[in-house]
């Protein structure tokens, strides 16, 4: 048969019905065998986090095996970012992990869905402490599955060889780090980084010396920066800690030679697999004056979620589940904020975390203050960081820089 | 008609025509600017003169005037943050110049190691910034390159607090910066000093310059056009720095490396004050057009030259 253009084009006419029929049977195939996609943002990178996200995939697949849960790492730096801009585009992940503090910075920005009508149907909400659920203007927005909070972690190995207990005053730590400078070693690692991270850090400390953000004692604020000045001065803390965010101290103390370190509960499998040397955690030696802010990642859900449903279904048998708790505690040693879990074995028997349970139940404080206006969160954290900073740096006098924050705070609280 | 006024009009015809032909070219390049740039940068100033936060973003932008660059100079925070800002770009431009008319000097000849030497300075211009500032940032560490070297010469005991001194941690950060824009200059430099006719630096040798005489009375004078094209890039480009900060410091300790860009963005992305970081920005942005202009006059003398 001759084949001419006409009769190639006529052919590929007739073909078009055909494949069409063809693709649109592919289609429906792929329709019906595909799974839904729920999409998790969250912003962990050490290995013991991560595991968790994925037991947490795992057990939510596991009963939901139409499901493909999709685990998305988003920096820390950029996920408040990206989750904003998300917003002019009607897009955004089916699950918020982010830090519970700045839970009202995203509600406010209209990246959540409000999960009241959830969360007021869900069996166990009795099980969670008031504060570990955001509510921001009367809807709940977020809500924690575990707790974080700082304790005090020493270098048994260096308080036995200068023959020092556990501190449990601040004069007592002074002391030790003392000893441990005078036998060659560091006495303290914290963060000071000018930014919430080093306020999160400062709050012990300042609290301590009275200083409260329902109380704005400049006296209080000045002695509590005086003193971790003259930890710099006598040489018991580098000044470099200025530029250190919350993880290289804790890579610091964990390579050995350093008394203490002011760091969290999350810590404990980077100590685990890097520290050769015996360590323990203790409640931070604040008196009852002093408050250890009770942070944490909280959850929520997106609020251009195509599958709201589903994504509190992901929660509700994850992140708030006793079963999920108890996965989070093993993986990464968070403290359940669940209060039938919190009394599990695994809490209650794990030596570390009973210093952290001690100044949860002495110190334990709103994360953020209770009194600071939701939209001003970001900007009180920001000041506080960077008055530390100052501090521990000496660009600012301990009195200048609890003159400058006690002004500047002024209009970021109710 | 004349000839001449025939010709007039054929020209001007063909004018026209080559100018119509032109446009199916440019429109891409125009439409792609528009959206990518004019369309941004009419957003940011009407943000700057608006109140706009994270709960006001997707509500009609409420009109405040320049209440934002008021609150800004008010707090004196864009003040010092612009001081800063002079002090670094200072350095920048003065050791980016400097260093890179040095080494283009010192690599202008044809040898081996010259070659070398340049893919190492194309390697180091290339890096990004996040890159190369949590490398200097180590090595200018407690325990760093630099501080093990300050202690085994004996210059200090303890360490040089390159990163965490209100006064040091600037300059550390904008020598850093320096030394990341030395290689573009350096090639810029070099390519200028090469299409300097052989004959002339013969000429001198053979009238006994010695070298600095060489490179003071013939070498200098042949790029000084180059130098005030690539003075005014460097300037721009000190200007708007920020991964460098944002990687190093963090625009610490306390607020001791917060420059107008970091201060624009800690406003806007930190606290979440559109409106406040975008006033910031178009004071760091006015500067820079400032310079901008500067530069396209001078492209346009150095072209009827």
């Amino acid at each position: 048969m001759e084949h001419t253009p006409r009769t190639s084009r006529l052919r590929f006419l007739a073909l078009l019905p055909a494949s069409a029929l063809l693709l649109a049977g592919c289609a429906t195939d792929q329709g019906e065998s595909d799974s839904t996609t729920l999409t998790v943002w969250h912003y962990f990178s050490e290995d013991t986090q991560v595991g968790v996200m994925t037991a947490y995939e795992e057990m939510f697949e596991a009963s939901h095996p139409d499901v493909d849960v999709e685990n998305v790492f988003v920096p820390y730096d950029q996920y408040t970012s990206k989750l904003i801009a998300g917003v002019g585009s009607a897009t955004g992940p089916d699950v918020v992990v982010f830090n519970g503090g700045e839970a009202s910075t995203l509600a406010l920005a209209g990246t959540l869905a409000p999960m009241t009508e959830y969360w007021d149907s869900f069996a166990d909400a009795g099980q969670f402490p008031d504060g570990v659920v955001h509510r921001i203007d009367g809807e709940v927005y977020m809500a924690q599955g575990y707790v974080n909070l700082l304790g005090l972690w020493y270098n048994q190995d260096i308080l036995t060889e200068i023959g020092v207990e556990v501190p449990t005053t601040v004069d007592e730590l002074t002391a030790a780090m003392e000893a441990a400078k005078q036998a060659g070693y560091e006495g303290i690692t914290l963060s000071g980084l000018s930014q919430g991270q080093g306020e999160w850090q400062a709050y012990p400390w300042l609290s301590a010396s009275g200083f409260t953000w329902d109380n704005l004692d400049e006296a209080g604020l000045t002695a509590g920066y005086e003193l971790v000045k003259s930890w710099v001065d006598a040489g018991y803390l580098s000044g470099e800690s200025a530029t250190w965010d919350q993880t290289v101290p804790f890579q610091r103390f964990a390579a050995g030679g350093v008394a203490f370190a002011e760091n969290g509960n999350w810590q404990q499998g980077t100590a685990a697999s890097t520290a050769e040397f015996e360590y323990g955690v203790a409640a931070l030696p604040i008196g009852d004056g002093g408050q250890v802010y009770l942070g944490g990642e909280a959850e929520g859900i997106g609020a251009f979620s195509e599958n709201p449903d589903l994504a509190w279904e992901y929660l509700s048998e994850t992140f708030y589940s006793a079963e999920g708790q108890l996965a989070s505690l093993e993986g990464s040693g968070t403290i359940p904020s669940r209060l039938d879990v919190a009394e599990d074995e695994g809490v209650t028997g794990n030596p570390l975390l009973a210093g952290f349970a001690e100044s949860v139940a002495r110190n334990g404080a709103n994360y953020p203050p209770a009194n600071a206006l939701p939209e001003s969160v970001s900007d009180l954290q920001l000041l506080g960081g960077q008055m530390w900073s100052s501090v521990i740096s000496g660009q600012l006098s301990p009195a200048d820089a609890a003159a400058q924050l006690i002004e500047g705070v002024q209009p970021f609280l109710r | 008609m004349s000839t001449r006024a025939l010709s007039t009009t054929a020209t001007g015809r063909t004018s026209r025509r080559g100018r119509a032909a032109r446009w199916p070219y440019i429109l891409p390049a125009a439409i792609f600017l528009a959206v990518l740039s004019a369309y941004p940068l009419v957003q940011l100033v009407r943000m700057s003169v608006s109140a706009v936060s994270s709960r006001t973003l997707r509500d009609p932008w409420e009109f405040t005037g320049l209440d934002n660059l008021m609150r800004g100079i008010e707090s004196g925070d864009t003040g010092a943050a612009l001081l800063r800002t002079l002090i670094f770009v200072t350095i920048v431009f003065t050791v980016g110049m400097i260093g890179g008319l040095a080494a283009a000097l010192a690599l202008r000849g044809r040898r081996g190691s010259s070659g070398f030497l340049l893919a190492l300075m194309v390697f180091v211009w290339a890096l990004p910034p996040v890159v190369n500032g949590s490398v200097w940032k180590f090595l200018l560490g407690d325990a760093g390159l630099f501080n093990e070297l300050a202690r085994t010469v004996g210059l200090t005991d303890t360490a040089i607090p390159f990163l965490y001194d209100q006064h040091l941690s600037l300059i550390s950060v904008a020598l850093v910066n320096s030394w990341a824009v030395v290689p573009f200059n350096a090639l810029v430099f070099r390519a200028a000093l090469m299409g300097i006719p052989p004959e002339v630096i013969e000429a001198a040798k053979l009238d006994g310059a010695s070298a600095w005489q060489e490179i003071v009375h013939i070498l200098v004078p042949s790029v000084r056009a180059t130098a005030v094209v690539l003075s005014v890039l460097t300037v721009v480009y000190a200007f708007r720095s920020f991964d460098f900060i944002y990687v190093m410091t963090y625009g610490g300790p306390g607020t001791s490396t917060v420059t107008l860009p970091f201060l624009a963005y800690l406003q806007a992305f930190v606290r979440y004050d559109f409106g406040l970081g975008a006033a910031t920005s178009i004071v760091a942005g006015a500067l820079v057009i400032v310079l901008a202009i500067a530069y396209a006059r001078n492209v346009r003398k150095e072209e009827a030259a």
